[in-house]
């Protein structure tokens, strides 16, 4: 099992159009995927689950994957995280 | 294959398709009609009969707005092994469905699986706050 934490920064945070590719990207891959913030887990490859993280701007979460291709999950979300979902320029 | 069919009360259904469309930044596959309550219905009983006959080798999933409501009603006849009827069709439901319809999941284990997502995405957020602050 890997793990990286990364903070949100676009401005709208974890909101539905963020968690819908998040949790459709999840879904391409084999490794169990889980996000934490603060005491709470949540699958990322469910789209209601991220939403409950409620999670906005600033906040930090971390990011699990376990799994053969748990490598390349990790590095492929916290690259989404970091280009803001693709959602501001 | 699983397809999908909405069924409400004027043009709500296709402006949840609308919406979840614009959430998930694609278009797709699922079928609305719109039932004009003004009427006796017929018009709609004959869409979804031209709709199952094109689907009569896929298993069908109808979503209607509300339990008890015409829509939901004209679609009891309907009711067979390879077609469910869901109620109560709300967002994240119908997000559930799109986005996990063309998993491998055998059909009644996936009903199920909608049917708890769509609850689930019912929440008092007084309640909710309350359970985080546990």
């Amino acid at each position: 099992m890997i793990k990286e934490t990364i903070e949100i920064t676009n401005k709208l945070g974890l909101h539905a159009r963020a968690a819908a590719k998040l949790s459709h990207l999840a879904n391409t891959f084999h490794a169990e995927i889980h996000l934490n913030y603060n005491t709470d887990r949540v699958d990322a490859k469910s789209l209601l689950g991220i939403l409950t993280l409620a999670a906005s701007v600033g906040n930090k979460i971390t990011i699990e994957a376990n799994g053969k291709d748990e490598k390349k999950a990790l590095g492929e979300i916290v690259a989404l995280f970091k280009a803001k979902f693709n959602e501001e320029s | 294959m699983i397809k999908g069919l909405i069924i409400t009360h004027g043009n709500l259904g296709k402006e949840l398709v609308a919406v979840a469309e614009a959430i998930l930044e694609e278009k797709v596959d699922i079928e609305c009609i719109s039932f004009d309550w003004r009427g006796d219905g017929t018009g709609a009983v004959h869409k979804v009969e031209h709709y199952l006959g094109q689907h009569r080798e896929s298993n069908v999933i109808i979503f209607t707005d509300m339990f008890g409501g015409s829509p939901t009603n004209i679609c009891y006849k309907f009711n067979r092994k390879n077609i469910e009827i869901i109620t109560g069709v709300n967002l994240p439901g119908l997000l559930k469905f799109l986005t996990y319809k063309d998993k491998d999941i055998p059909f009644n284990d996936f009903v199920k699986l909608i049917k708890k997502e769509a609850i689930e995405g019912i929440n008092i957020i007084s309640e909710f706050l309350g359970e985080k602050k546990k």
